[in-house]
């Protein structure tokens, strides 16, 4: 059961000082009526009072235990263990563009476990497999990587393993 | 290569082209324990109570949008019904309630909340009471909150009384917004069979079996399921076709299953569900209508237009039973008449009447929505419509809804913009008779024999 503490509760407490349970949430028009008549708010413990985190319920940490366990579609083959980044390049092709993309994964020491390309009629697309380094970041890879190309050049998008897993395995 | 080529760049494809995106992560909040017989202490309570919980919600969904590279569109908030958060409060207007709901809502960023809602599918509480006295200057009042009531469901039938009074707060709410043409109303929704989890506005809320908090995602992708069709061209026969619906309902799905875990994970809350439902926009491609063209009807609302959405809707729940142990909230096809401009069109040449919607709302997901109507349209003609669909919805046994405009200083086929998600409508015509013996009769529309179940 959520306690609050009002600005109601404020005034009727008719005292210089509230003290509160843990877990209280003091409303924001509760604070601000008690700053403006000099009414110090502290918990029971004697600290001043803070924010409890947000409670989201019984059925809360039931659900934090067993999403972990809600069965994924799985990764076959060689890369099993894979749990990496896919990037995508298509546009016109020219020369350089490969390189171009392979260098800049290479600028974020990640390394690359599968590729293909093809071209088609002067446009390719490349498929690379990516595994991150220990400690980087996918934002850090997306944003090398996204920048580049341009109109009439080409478009490269970094997403999740797990997006084509849950989309193409059952 | 653990994925294909042709795999990785259908998922892509359906991203960057084919406008695949998460429609809305909508996170339910109890606001029971906020009830006070102060209101003013009560709308405080629900004030803090909605942004302790949601004041992270904007960061998390923009987190898993960069992360998985899906696009999620809308973040929203779904309560409790105001009136049962309201029924201890010794007061009759509830304004304030909607104005504590609106300034959560600015606090957190999102652009719709939902729970301004009361049942009185059986009659009236003082608090529902309340709360239709305060639905329009509520919607004229705030920018942000939707209003829902339930009017009847298949075990408790039509509440008749309701019906009529939900009328005059129809005219009454587009009155008072009628500098926007009347656009108070397209954030107020009435359901037979109201689902307690939808996460789509204006008909959100959380219903009275819910968790404290839970999180409900809302996927959708008519351009996806567009483009499928398209591929498959017009020879192979209606079971390719709904065989190609449900295969491209599962994948979509599947992002909506992925999304959800992960919501639930980073907000430290239930998952709920996932309800996929092709929710079309006014943007090109994203239309309903233009599937059920490529099914096969010359334009929609033209004879087969039912059959053809009837094998949509079913191929989209039967994908997306397969892509997830979670479906719920509506789960199907909507066709939000001014959202979807194959639909304006469609109204625009006089292909798509208001009869024929109705028709079509006995098979789809959702019911008639956004239509617009003439200002001048009569409370008895709105209850007449109202309960029809209420019918469809209680003997069916299926959710249908209405989210109805009377545009005022508007007639049949004149224009209102709306702009934004909301669109262009086209005001429609429903015709010269109405029903003012069965709108003042009032009373209740019992409960069809197939609800005597036990």
């Amino acid at each position: 059961m959520t306690r609050f503490l009002t600005s109601e509760d404020v005034r009727r407490a008719n005292a210089h000082v509230i003290e509160v349970e843990e877990g209280t949430i003091v409303t924001a028009q509760a604070q601000d009526t008690a700053r403006e008549a000099g009414i110090v708010i502290k918990h029971r413990s004697g600290s001043s009072y803070a924010e409890p985190a947000p409670s989201r319920g019984p059925d809360a940490s039931l659900a934090q235990r067993s999403l972990p366990h809600l069965p994924e579609p799985p990764m076959e083959g060689e890369l099993q263990s894979f749990t990496g980044v896919v990037v995508t390049a298509a546009g016109r092709n020219r020369p350089g563009v490969l390189a171009e993309i392979t260098a800049a994964i290479a600028s974020t020491q990640a390394s690359i476990l599968d590729i293909s390309q093809k071209v088609v009629e002067g446009y390719f697309h490349i498929v690379l497999m990516v595994e991150l380094p220990p400690g980087s970041g996918f934002a850090q890879m997306k944003s090398t990587l996204e920048c580049m190309g341009g109109p009439d050049d080409y478009v490269v998008r970094v997403m999740h393993e797990r997006v084509f897993r849950f989309m193409h395995r059952v | 290569m653990p994925f294909t080529d042709r795999e990785i760049l259908e998922t892509v494809r359906m991203i960057e082209l084919e406008t695949l995106d998460i429609r809305t992560i909508t996170l339910g909040i109890n606001l029971l324990d906020c009830a006070d017989p102060d209101p003013e202490s009560a709308c405080e309570k629900i004030y803090t109570k909605i942004v302790q919980h949601a004041r992270n919600l904007q960061a998390v969904g923009r987190s898993i949008s960069e992360d998985y590279g899906i696009p999620i569109v809308n973040k929203r908030i779904a309560t409790t019904p105001i009136s049962f958060v309201a029924a201890a409060s010794a007061t009759d207007d509830l304004v304030p309630f909607a104005r504590a709901l609106d300034a959560a809502a600015k606090e957190c960023g999102v652009d719709f909340i939902g729970g301004f809602t009361a049942y009185v599918h059986k009659g009236f509480t003082h608090s529902d009471d309340a709360l239709f006295r305060s639905i329009p200057r509520a919607l004229k009042e705030t920018a942000h909150v939707c209003s829902s009531v339930s009017l009847g469901t298949t075990k408790a039938g039509i509440n008749m009384n309701a019906v009529a009074r939900f009328s005059d707060v129809i005219l009454e709410t587009a009155r008072l917004t009628a500098d926007q043409g009347g656009l108070g109303c397209a954030k107020l929704v009435c359901f037979c069979n109201a689902v307690e989890d939808n996460p789509f506005v204006a008909g959100a809320h959380i219903g009275t079996g819910e968790p404290e908090t839970v999180v409900n995602v809302g996927v959708s992708g008519p351009g996806v399921v567009r483009a499928a069709i398209a591929k498959l061209g017009p020879e192979p026969d209606l079971l390719a076709v709904a065989e190609i619906v449900k295969r491209t309902a599962f994948k979509i799905t599947r992002m909506g299953e992925l999304v959800g875990r992960e919501a639930a994970r980073r907000l430290d809350t239930t998952f709920g569900i996932v309800d996929i439902s092709l929710a079309p926009t006014p943007a090109a491609g994203d239309s309903v209508s233009d599937i059920l063209e490529l099914i096969g009807v010359d334009r929609t609302g033209a004879p087969g237009t039912t059959a053809a959405l009837a094998l949509l809707t079913d191929a989209v729940k039967k994908g997306g039973a397969m892509a997830s142990s979670s479906v719920g909230g509506l789960s199907g096809a909507f066709i939000p008449v001014s959202e979807d401009a194959g639909m304006i069109e469609a109204v625009r040449v006089g292909a798509l009447s208001l009869a024929k919607l109705e028709a079509m709302t006995s098979v789809c997901s959702v019911g008639l929505d956004m239509v617009a109507v003439p200002g001048d349209t009569s409370a008895a003609t709105l209850t007449g419509i109202i309960a029809d669909e209420m019918a469809i919805g209680m003997v069916n046994a299926k959710t249908t809804a209405v989210r109805i405009i009377p545009v005022p200083g508007k007639g049949p086929g004149e224009t209102v913009e709306w702009g934004g998600l909301l669109g262009t409508a086209i005001v429609q015509d429903p015709g010269k008779f109405s029903c003012g013996v069965l709108h003042r009769r009032g009373g209740r529309i019992p409960a069809p024999i197939q609800s005597y179940k036990n």
